[in-house]
């Protein structure tokens, strides 16, 4: 006997071709490592996600650790998908994670077990209050560094993605790396490729001469989905994903991911 | 005379002469005239031995009272006028509260930070935090602070800091030494005049001795017991160039003078 077939909500990111390539969107609630090289999209892809939530009058969050906030703000509303007034209008909120950390008592270079409560509780504590539904912290790469501890670090990212779950908040982490190689890891802990829901790996490949732009579905729990690779492409528009054609030059193999 | 570097002014040197006033005129007397232009002092002091007061009456000859400097770290401003008036001293020296500027630039925030870290945001405070984009830089190094302010005061100035404690607890003391190293060569070559306090237990002898080393002069203030009454004094414990000025004074407070001292004995 068939059992009933259930599909999870899902929110849609609103990234060109990557709701495709999920079978109709991320899991609603799930949290989502976006583990990039240096300049592979993430930053635009973490926003295009929270424009595409803003559009349609939902709440988004968007906590940045890598770059001061007015420098974030000018450099994506550059693109033309960026309407400032959703910052304006609060339905983008961008916090600086330097504010927080001087609001919260943590200009220190180190956290320990309540500093790292602390950052949760104040992060859910917004997530709550203004009812986020999309968030973005770029990135956790930069604010796990400050926590020493592997156990802390794993600590902090499942008590934060359970919360946020709980609260119905669909997260992408941001996770910078060195290498999108085969045989790197996507998370710059180890820890984190582990706790999310989800992950989707980004980086750059060479081909034909050509340094191509990369983005790949690795994992996602809760919805079957596109394990390929996929170019892509930072137009005006956002972030555009067309499918990559299998290649097969030694070249290509070396420097390649998964060739 | 000149000096390396700084040439004086034969009016100044002429009006302010080769010693200062301690303050306390017997004391002067017993100092054999007062106290070397160029000084710096530290007093290491026991708790209810008057040192508070002593401070304060170190700094009211103020000679030019724009170059007088009163810093303190656990009084408030109100507190230390209130003195100053009570006896009659000058009140127009600068005086800075190093204590009270803590409690608004430090505690304060830490207080707001616990309140963050307990309650979590409310509605309003999350609007401003979307909206804030810069952290307020304050730099709260007091004794960066301290020490560019003694720098910066002019020849023959007169100058107060009750007490160290406060720092010797907050930073390094290695650090605290070398703060102490430039407002000393600072007080020697404006031929100032630099009182420091410093509890005593609150550094090690070590310290202690490196800091009696840069000091050209070491006052101790002690409080002990006499049969059922306290008895202060002061021991002049180190006296640059000049040991013979080496003595135990007892002094009593009365409401005159302030620090008053009764008897001297000599160590020298």
């Amino acid at each position: 006997m068939q059992g009933p077939s259930y599909t999870r909500d899902r929110c849609i990111t609103g990234v060109h071709g990557l709701d495709e390539i999920l079978r109709g969107g991320i899991p609603y609630g799930s949290t989502v490592l976006a583990a990039g090289t240096c300049g592979s999209g993430k930053t635009t892809l973490g926003m295009e996600f929270l424009v595409h939530g803003a559009a349609t009058g939902e709440a988004c969050a968007h906590f940045t650790a890598t770059e001061p906030s007015v420098k974030l703000l000018e450099n994506i509303r550059q693109y033309p998908f960026f309407d400032m007034n959703m910052v304006d209008s609060g339905l983008i909120n961008v916090f600086d994670m330097d504010v927080l950390y001087s609001w919260l008592g943590l200009e220190k270079a180190t956290f320990d077990l309540d500093d790292v409560h602390a950052l949760i509780k104040s992060i859910t504590d917004i997530v709550n209050t203004i009812g986020v539904t999309r968030l973005v912290i770029d990135s956790v790469t930069t604010l796990c560094y400050k926590i020493k501890s592997e156990q802390l670090i794993r600590d902090f990212l499942f008590t934060l993605g359970k919360k946020l779950a709980t609260l119905g908040c669909t997260t992408i982490l941001i996770s910078e790396i060195t290498s999108a190689t085969e045989n790197a890891h996507w998370s710059s802990f180890g820890v984190e490729e582990a706790i999310c829901d989800g992950i989707i790996v980004m980086g750059d490949v060479e081909r034909m001469g050509h340094l191509l732009r990369f983005l790949q579905v690795v994992k996602m729990r809760g919805t079957s989905h596109s394990r390929a690779k996929y170019t892509l492409e930072l137009t005006p528009l956002g972030v555009m994903l067309t499918p990559m054609l299998k290649w097969g030059t030694t070249v290509d193999k070396i420097q390649g991911w998964g060739g | 005379m000149a000096r390396k570097g700084f040439t004086f002014d034969p009016e100044d040197e002429e009006y302010f002469g080769d010693v200062g006033s301690f303050g306390v005129p017997k004391f002067d007397i017993e100092m054999r005239g007062g106290i070397p232009r160029g000084f710096t002092v530290i007093g290491i002091v026991e708790t209810g031995a008057g040192a508070e007061l002593f401070a304060k009456q170190f700094s009211s000859p103020a000679e030019e009272p724009e170059n007088t400097l009163y810093v303190s770290t656990a009084e408030s401003g109100n507190e230390i006028l209130r003195v100053f008036s009570k006896y009659g001293w000058p009140d127009d020296i600068n005086v800075r509260t190093i204590g009270e500027e803590y409690n608004d630039r430090v505690l304060e925030k830490e207080l707001q930070a616990s309140r963050y870290r307990l309650q979590g945001f409310d509605m309003k405070d999350i609007q401003t935090l979307a909206q804030t984009r810069f952290v307020e830089e304050e730099a709260d190094d007091f004794l960066t602070e301290l020490t560019n302010e003694i720098m910066t005061l002019k020849p023959y100035f007169r100058a107060v800091v009750d007490n160290m404690d406060f720092f010797f607890q907050r930073d390094d003391h290695s650090r605290v030494v070398s703060m102490l190293r430039m407002m000393q060569a600072h007080t020697q070559m404006m031929r100032g005049l630099l009182l420091m306090t410093v509890s005593a237990d609150t550094v090690s002898k070590a310290m202690e001795s490196e800091i009696t080393m840069i000091a050209d002069m070491v006052l101790k203030f002690e409080v002990f017991m006499v049969g059922t009454e306290f008895e202060t004094r002061m021991v002049v414990k180190k006296f640059r160039n000049a040991p013979e000025n080496l003595a135990v004074v007892t002094y009593r407070v009365t409401p005159e003078e302030g620090i008053t001292p009764e008897t001297v004995q000599r160590i020298a």
